[in-house]
């Protein structure tokens, strides 16, 4: 055998050493395609995998069904904060402020931690999110400058976390609406609000701030993640969409319960949401009525959820069984969502969806906490 | 100059390939376990034990590939000076090591990747340490293949006889 690989080598022209130099560069071409193939998926994977393990963290320390139905069964709202107090997320913040606004702002630090862990191809989206915070805040300051609330007041409002929390409190002794307007100049915020000042001049009312400055977080939130390069990019992409598509029919449905027309609502909208589409958004904006808007979302995944409600609906004539249905939805597609890539973006994603409806869970429990005798069967009714 | 023969340079290329990708596979296995592992210490001191086994899980690709090399080393005569290997042998011996090194590699990414995720579900719910320490096991089994095929090649390949 030796002999006949020998001559083999021989016959070739080959010296021992030209054929173990063949060899060896045979095996370090085989070697690098493999180890580029191999590698491709761990690239993918990798940034992922200190976040996922942080979040996956916090996750483990959200409150199960037990843990609520206990909550719900508390006797009054100081037996909630005390037993809030057992956990670590939200006790250090117990200790500073009152129940609802520790909620509020664990809720800013949780949206400013995954803004800081996520990963750089998906960290642009997680920084618009944890812009919630600021415009909460510039909401809070716009509506207390309207009230006429003194300074003491207008701080007791604002919730600490966000990037602007130091210059948004510094004008909580603004004098008026537009002075507020006026101070945050310099701000990304400073020109959506300028442009809506006519109308609140003429209205007298804060609500086209507080629209103007939804509609910019939105769409900022969507464009961010618009070009989606991969699956998780996609994943996000879809997670925020639905957020996007909900707000827009919310509003529709809430506009055309009141009444309101093609021209009033437009304004406020999302022109391109992500599957409802600018035509598809003038179709329900130009529906009758809610049974129209209804009728008009036939064939995307919101009607599923939509139309099975309008019987009750027309007994009750209350939007809010379609808001409460719309935020299920939500919830649940971001757990399907957070499923698709276990070691990708759907931790996080699973995570932050989690905890948003905690929160909000939690504030229900201690607003209901707060009234004598409401009933347990209602206050459950009312959870997400 | 020291004479090698082609036989014990074949093998001495056995010995590189064993040891060299599955080191590789180890490494990026243990890098990804150990990224996941300090996340969650970050979060919960009391991982640390716990994100040391699962960081530690992977280095056993690492282990076998040394193991390879070291015997294709003494048995070919680069070290303990024997007698030196023939070409058949020697071609034999880049199986060897092509054996455990790719096993190796593949075994120790997918360790790697079980081990983190694991990590991560335990942080999240202490009860899935042992189900976590299984699925991490699990990709262990290439390695192992391979391993025994590179014995098996070393023993009837005239390398180990």
């Amino acid at each position: 055998m030796a002999d006949e690989i020998a001559t083999i080598i021989s016959s070739l022209g080959l010296s021992n050493e030209a054929f173990l130099a063949i060899v060896l560069l045979a095996f370090v071409v085989i070697g690098a395609i493999i180890v580029i193939v191999a590698s491709r998926p761990i690239l993918d994977i990798y940034p992922y995998l200190q976040p996922n393990a942080r979040v996956r963290a916090r996750k483990g320390r959200l409150f199960d069904e037990k843990q609520i139905s206990e909550l719900v069964d508390a006797n009054n709202v100081d037996d909630v904060t005390n037993y809030l107090r057992g956990s670590p997320d939200y006790a250090e913040h117990l200790d500073e402020y009152p129940l609802e606004k520790a909620l509020d702002v664990q809720l800013g630090e949780t949206y400013d931690m995954v803004a800081r862990l996520a990963p750089s191809s998906v960290q642009s989206s997680f920084k618009v999110l944890a812009k919630q915070s600021d415009i909460d805040n510039i909401k809070s300051l716009l509506i207390a400058k309207e009230a006429g609330l003194d300074k003491e007041a207008t701080e007791e409002l604002l919730i600490p976390a966000g990037s602007l929390y130091e210059d948004i409190s510094r004008l909580s002794d603004a004098e008026t609406v537009t002075d507020v307007v006026a101070g945050l100049d310099g701000t990304e915020y400073a020109p959506v609000l300028e442009e809506v000042i006519p109308q609140y001049e003429n209205t007298g009312m804060v609500l086209p701030f507080e629209s103007a400055l939804n509609k910019y977080y939105l769409e900022k939130l969507l464009k961010s993640t618009e070009s989606p390069a991969d699956e998780n990019t996609q994943i996000l992409y879809s997670y925020i969409g639905n957020q996007v598509d909900v707000a827009n029919i919310k509003l529709i449905l809430r506009a055309k319960a009141d009444g309101l027309d093609y021209d009033a609502i437009s304004p406020y909208m999302i022109s391109n949401g992500y599957q409802l589409r600018e035509w598809k958004l003038k179709d329900l904006m130009e529906s009758q009525d809610v049974t129209g808007v209804i009728s008009s979302l036939e064939g995307t995944k919101y009607a599923d959820v939509l139309t099975e409600l309008l019987p009750e609906y027309n007994e009750t004539g209350s939007v809010a069984i379609f808001e409460k249905a719309l935020d299920k939805f939500l919830v649940d597609s971001a757990k399907s969502a957070s499923m698709k890539k276990p070691i990708g973006i759907g931790p996080i994603i699973g995570y932050l969806s989690q905890k948003e409806v905690e929160i909000r869970n939690l504030k229900v429990i201690a607003r209901a906490k707060r009234e004598a005798d409401f009933p347990v069967s209602r206050l459950r009714e009312m959870l997400v | 100059m020291v004479e090698i023969a082609l036989g014990t340079a074949l093998a001495a290329i056995g010995a590189g390939v064993a040891i060299g990708f599955a080191g590789l596979g180890s490494g990026l296995g243990q890098g990804m376990a150990a990224a996941g592992s300090v996340g969650a210490v970050a979060e919960d001191n009391d991982m640390f034990a716990r994100g040391i086994i699962f960081s530690a899980l992977p280095e056993t690709q690492a282990i076998y590939g040394f193991l390879i090399a070291i015997l294709l080393l003494v048995f070919s005569g680069l070290l303990g000076g024997g007698s030196g290997l023939s070409t058949t042998a020697g071609i034999v011996a880049i199986g060897v090591g092509a054996s455990i090194g790719f096993a190796g590699l593949g075994s120790g990414m997918g360790q790697g990747i079980a081990a983190a995720s694991s990590v991560g579900a335990i942080v999240e719910d202490t009860d899935m340490f042992a189900r976590g320490i299984i699925f991490s096991a699990l990709p262990e089994t290439q390695a192992i293949y391979g391993f025994l095929i590179a014995i098996l090649l070393m023993v009837f390949g005239g390398i180990l006889a």
